[in-house]
């Protein structure tokens, strides 16, 4: 058989009908099997569903609804350590002398004898005001 | 658009008449026998119902339909090894009308086909049974167009190969 003469067959079995019996089961089980998979898909769908609501309601759940009391947690007691008096040296003494007479305003010394004279001179060169004691 | 989705089941019906003889066709020829053919065209169309594509064209519906009628035969032929013999082919002593004698060549062809590598196996037939163009071809087999026109070339000489070694 040459290449030719198979290429030829090839086109014949091209053209040859399908047996009817068998285009019929192939129909019949397509449909029966799409027929089949709307309750599929509703109970996929219920599963789905009911997974949902199991997820949430146990997310409900674990949430609190009123608020914990919290344990006041007392902070551990810290020994009060009292501040040492550290005694400064004592500064040394130094007597106070007290004075042995009481402090008393310095007398203004009066010059006597000296006398005071106030020269007030004028305009006029001729006439000066001389104002003694 | 040729809508699958949006026409529904009797969109749905529509395809499967007009193309459930040729997905059972291509998946004989490459199956070598009708129960498993039927299998696959019962699985290619449910896939098409269950994506409910909507495509393009008639072009694009067809080709969609090539690739999934393949891919599904190459994968129940994976671990299918083709028997070495042509035990069922029947002797050309068997019959004397020419007719009969057409077919019996046509079965012997089918039966040296079952003998092929699966991925020249289908490029056989659906380059030349199905009569796809190399590019449909290659599309539909997920490869390159030098590839197929390899794979059909590689596939006529061990065909010729097979054949002429029985009538010997």
């Amino acid at each position: 058989m040459n290449e030719e003469e198979m290429r030829e067959l090839f086109r014949e079995m091209r053209d040859e009908p399908v047996p009817a019996d068998s285009l019929a089961r192939v129909r019949a089980a397509v449909d029966q099997r799409i027929q089949k998979r709307p309750w599929l898909s509703a109970w996929k769908i219920a599963a789905a569903l009911l997974m949902a609501g199991c997820v949430v309601g146990a997310f409900l759940s674990l949430r609190p609804g009123k608020p914990v009391p919290i344990e006041q947690v007392s902070p551990p007691e810290i020994a009060q350590v009292l501040p040492v008096q550290v005694e400064s040296p004592a500064p040394p003494k130094i007597p106070v002398r007290v004075a042995s007479h009481p402090r008393r305003a310095r007398p203004r010394p009066v010059v006597e004898g000296v006398p005071v004279s106030i020269r007030i001179e004028t305009p006029d060169p001729d006439v000066v005001i001389l104002l003694v004691n | 658009m040729h809508g699958i989705r949006g026409e529904a089941a009797s969109s749905f019906d529509q395809v499967l008449r007009q193309r459930e003889a040729q997905v059972l066709r291509t998946a004989f020829r490459i199956l070598g026998n009708w129960a498993d053919a039927e299998d696959v065209a019962q699985e290619v169309f449910l896939r098409l119902h269950r994506r409910g594509l909507v495509f393009a064209n008639d072009a694009a519906a067809g080709g969609w339909l090539y690739r999934v009628t393949v891919n599904l035969c190459l994968d129940r032929t994976r671990s299918a090894r083709p028997s070495q013999e042509l035990s069922d082919i029947p002797s050309r002593e068997r019959s004397a009308e020419a007719l009969v004698l057409v077919e019996e060549k046509k079965q012997r062809l089918m039966a040296a086909l079952a003998l092929l590598p699966r991925k020249e196996r289908a490029a056989v037939v659906l380059r030349e049974i199905e009569g796809l163009s190399t590019a449909e071809v290659a599309e539909a087999l997920g490869s390159s167009e030098v590839t197929v026109r390899s794979q059909i070339s590689k596939a006529l000489v061990r065909l010729r190969g097979i054949l002429n070694r029985e009538e010997v």
